[in-house]
């Protein structure tokens, strides 16, 4: 008996899960100008609208942008960091490694409100790079946590084996120890990408004429539902499947094989 | 001397991560909590060590409720997240056959990766007047008006608990399949049926990673935006709103500086609250 | 308490995998039963089945007359003890050797009290309020074992309980499972792969290979009259002396050999290395060149090579006199006893 309760509550749970998203992609198809009910026959017309919208494609070019600079900043630092704490004993790691840490904890719009006061202050203008900056700071503790957490004794190891057969220490990390912690790099870029590409409030507040594309899609919506909303959100949420899915099938293949 | 080597060569890998965090984490912070003490005289910013901003916080009525509204929405949320994630990651876990485990994580939290603000969106297209429920029951004929379901509470609720119920299925899932299958097969060859085995063993095992799920709820819950913007309308507002308000309207820094500390000064207490069972490595 | 067990035409796959074929043994009540065997042999996938933690493809299993082929562990009268013991962490050693008499309803005075004499029995009295962290490999061990005799059951299954122990601990735990077997009168099933351990410890051991049971019975009988090439070679150590039968005896390249075989055509003869004789006995081996010697304690292990014979090298464990020098030629002989022929191809 509790098996049909099961499986009957994993049901309610998944129909709970996807009905805004359902709803979402369902009426980006929709054939008048009102984004919900009653569906008025299947058209692609919004989309085509979303694709030749230069504010939309602008901003769309911007976010990726913006997700891959900071990602590769932010896992390049937390990589050096982790390597740094992992494998040097230096007095007082364990309040590095907290310092580090530390941004998670604290609310994105809280620090989007930090920077957005000194970065100002100190003449900077708004823009991309601010947002990037932003990014990075939200980034960097995951990126150094998930690499740290991976650099374990059979790396140590393998590195101290390698110097002891002469390798300089740039070597060893680009020969030994990056081969090596490499499925938790790739992690790390792939969540920083993630968090980067859908990051609202931060964005919002250090950004002021180039904006990410959520900034964008939240001034549509300062204008009212509209169909068009429904197919830019579907195509994001495409996009962000795809690559999902994407990296399943390549790690996935990666540790098959 | 190799060790004087070593930690040179250390800190210089350390340093870069560290000087961002201290110029772009830290200083920002310390600013802030300075500009908090500042006062804004019509449209000129003086510095000094004044608690009028705090004193306005205590005193006007819209701030401090808006600080009741965040607690008991937060609160709300966290608990009933757990309360639907933790049966949810406990079917994936252990009645869905160990193939199609991954498949159905995978599954359970792809709409996390519809962005942010079109989630909440969504929720609106769902919750409208004219929206799908409201329609789905007028013509099934169950209600004659639609029902007011946007603009509410129980909208800015169900938008964070849809979030956070994909959130929390992750990380109590990661959770439970850590445990060593050995423990519930001892438990029940030792008699115990599935609740018993669940009560005595399980629950107490994944406490520490549901206590930990549930600040990280409480954290994200307690500073976002978005979600009560969108789904909650002006009907009430919490303390991320009236932030931004400050900022808009009239650009009042040491106002929001100040509210954004007493924010940061409530998420410190619940993390000292639940301080015993937490691992933040655990993630 | 104590029940007897049956198996029955088991039979068990994993889809396409068929892990034990045509299982049929039967323990008697109060026996320690071994399951010997390598790695993949089935002999964890049998514990599983008698723990009800594997419903099987086919057969039965019966304890105390009983058929339990598809009751659940819970309400089965057996105990598993597991190869990482799952101690529960969160709870200390009296609420764990509890756990089974709580679930079973009974009440806090009563179920703290037997704990507290199933701790004294594994040797850790006093030591009630420890948590498992705090204890050594070997301890947690015993607080596995009283855990799962707590609740008295009718047949306690160990899976490889011993593995994870060095061997001077291994050795003192051996005779202590033993010592408490006999006490408590449980019927044990104990899996492991290493045959000093199951020699040591059981009453019978089941010989198991590739899901099948090879051979069955008492250490003694099972060392000296193996009854497969496998069983043999499992035990201890055999030497491979390729024959072929003939009416009058073996044909061996050592010359013929007056031992006698039910079979015939073409066969193994083996013969274990401290059957191996110097000097004169019945069956004259002819002589042989020592490649190597080494000493062991209690005896002396040398590889020798047989002059009639310089393609084979024979393993002999020679009394603990003077190591022979390598090159040095010696006299071998056997009795016909010693001697073990199977056909070609077991």
């Amino acid at each position: 008996m509790t098996r049909a309760v099961s499986w009957i509550y994993l049901a309610i749970a998944f129909a709970f899960i996807y009905l805004p998203v359902g709803t979402l992609v369902l009426f980006s198809f929709q054939g008048s100008t009102l984004p919900v009910p009653p569906f008025d026959g299947p058209s692609a017309r919004w989309y085509a609208e979303v694709l030749s919208d230069d504010g939309l494609v602008d901003a769309l070019s911007n976010s990726l942008l913006v997700a891959a600079g900071s990602s590769i900043l932010a896992v390049g630092l937390g990589f050096f960091a982790a390597y740094g704490l992992a494998r040097h004993v230096l007095p007082g790691s364990v309040a590095i490694r907290g310092l580090l840490i530390a941004p998670l904890t604290v609310s994105y719009l809280i620090i989007g409100l930090g920077l957005l006061i000194v970065l100002t202050r100190v003449g900077l203008g708004l823009s991309l790079l601010t947002v990037a900056i932003g990014h990075v700071v939200i980034n960097l503790p995951l990126a150094f946590a998930i690499i740290y957490a991976s650099m374990g004794a059979q790396q140590k190891n393998a590195e101290t084996a390698a110097r002891d057969l002469g390798a300089g220490e740039m070597q060893v990390i680009w020969l030994v120890t990056v081969p090596m912690v490499f499925p938790a790099i790739a992690a790390a870029f792939f969540l920083s990408l993630t968090f980067s590409w859908d990051e609202f409030i931060i964005a919002f507040l250090l950004s002021r004429f180039d904006v990410t594309l959520p900034v964008e899609i939240w001034s549509l919506l300062r204008s009212g539902l509209s169909p068009r909303l429904n197919a830019i959100g579907s195509l994001v949420f495409l996009v962000s499947v795809a690559i999902v899915l994407l990296l399943e099938f390549l790690v996935f293949r990666k540790r098959r094989a | 001397m190799r060790t004087h080597d070593q930690s040179v060569r250390g800190w210089s890998f350390v340093t870069p991560a560290l000087l961002w965090t201290l110029a772009f984490f830290v200083v920002p912070f310390l600013v802030m909590g300075a500009m908090s003490l500042a006062t804004l005289e019509g449209r000129t910013l003086i510095w000094g060590l004044s608690l009028a901003n705090y004193a306005e916080i205590a005193e006007k009525a819209y701030i401090w409720r808006a600080f009741f509204v965040s607690l008991e929405i937060t609160l709300i949320v966290t608990v009933v997240s757990i309360l639907l994630a933790y049966p949810l990651a406990w079917i994936i876990a252990f009645r869905v056959p160990p193939k199609w485990q991954r498949l159905a994580l995978l599954l359970a939290v792809l709409p996390f990766w519809t962005s942010y603000v079109v989630r909440s969106y969504a929720w609106l297209l769902v919750l409208a007047r004219e929206g799908a429920i409201n329609q789905a029951m007028l013509g099934l004929g169950l209600i004659s008006e639609p029902l007011t379901l946007a603009n509410t509470r129980f909208a800015t609720v169900t938008g964070f608990v849809h979030f956070f119920v994909m959130l929390l299925t992750l990380t109590i899932y990661a959770n439970l399949i850590q445990l060593s299958p050995n423990y519930r097969r001892a438990a029940m060859d030792l008699g115990a049926s599935a609740f018993q085995t669940f009560r005595h063993v399980i629950l107490p095992l994944t406490l520490p990673g549901v206590v930990t799920g549930a600040f990280l709820t409480f954290v994200l819950c307690i500073g976002d935006y978005v979600t009560p913007q969108i789904l909650g309308g002006n009907s009430e507002l919490t303390v991320p709103q009236v932030i931004m308000v400050q900022l808009g309207r009239r650009a009042d820094f040491p106002l929001a500086s100040a509210l954004a500390i007493a924010l940061m000064a409530i998420v410190t207490l619940a993390y000292l609250a639940s301080a015993r069972w937490l691992r933040l490595d655990r993630l | 308490m104590t029940a007897p067990v049956s198996i029955i035409k088991l039979n068990h796959r994993f889809g396409d995998f068929h892990a034990l074929k045509d299982i049929e043994l039967d323990i008697d009540a109060g026996e320690y039963i071994t399951l010997l065997g390598p790695s993949g042999c089935g002999k964890t996938t049998l514990l599983s089945v008698l723990g009800g933690f594997i419903e099987p493809s086919e057969g039965r299993v019966s304890i105390g007359g009983r058929d339990m082929t598809r009751v659940a562990p819970a309400k089965r009268p057996t105990t598993t003890m597991f190869q990482d013991y799952a101690l529960f962490p969160h709870m200390n050693l009296r609420d764990n050797v509890s756990f089974g008499l709580r679930m079973a309803g009974v009440e806090r005075r009563a179920r703290y009290a037997r704990a507290e004499a199933m701790l004294d029995l594994v040797g850790l009295a006093g030591s009630a309020q420890k948590r498992p962290h705090e204890l050594s490999g070997g301890q947690r061990q015993r607080v596995a074992l009283a855990r799962a005799l707590a609740v008295e059951p009718d047949v306690l299954l160990l899976d490889e309980p011993l593995g994870a122990l060095d061997l001077k601990l291994r050795r003192a735990m051996q005779d202590e499972l033993k010592a408490i077997q006999r006490q408590v009168g449980t019927t044990f099933v104990h899996v492991t792969h290493d045959q000093e351990e199951a020699m040591a410890i059981a009453d019978r051991i089941v010989v198991m290979n590739a899901g099948r049971i090879e051979d069955e019975g008492t250490p003694a009988r099972i060392y000296r009259q193996p009854a497969s090439l496998f069983s043999a070679d499992f035990m201890g150590e055999m030497n491979h002396i390729p024959a072929s039968v003939t009416p009058e005896g073996i044909d061996t390249p050592l010359g013929r050999l007056a031992v006698t075989s039910g079979f015939s055509g073409a066969c193994v003869a083996c013969i274990r290395p401290e059957a191996i004789d110097l000097n004169d006995g019945p069956i004259a081996l002819g002589t042989a060149r020592v490649k190597d010697a080494a000493f062991f304690g209690t005896y002396v292990r040398a590889h020798v090579i047989p002059d009639a014979a310089p393609d084979l090298i024979l393993v002999a464990n020679l009394p603990p006199g003077e190591v022979p020098a390598p090159g040095q030629d010696l006299v071998l002989s056997a009795r016909e006893e010693a001697f073990h022929i199977f056909p070609t191809g077991d």
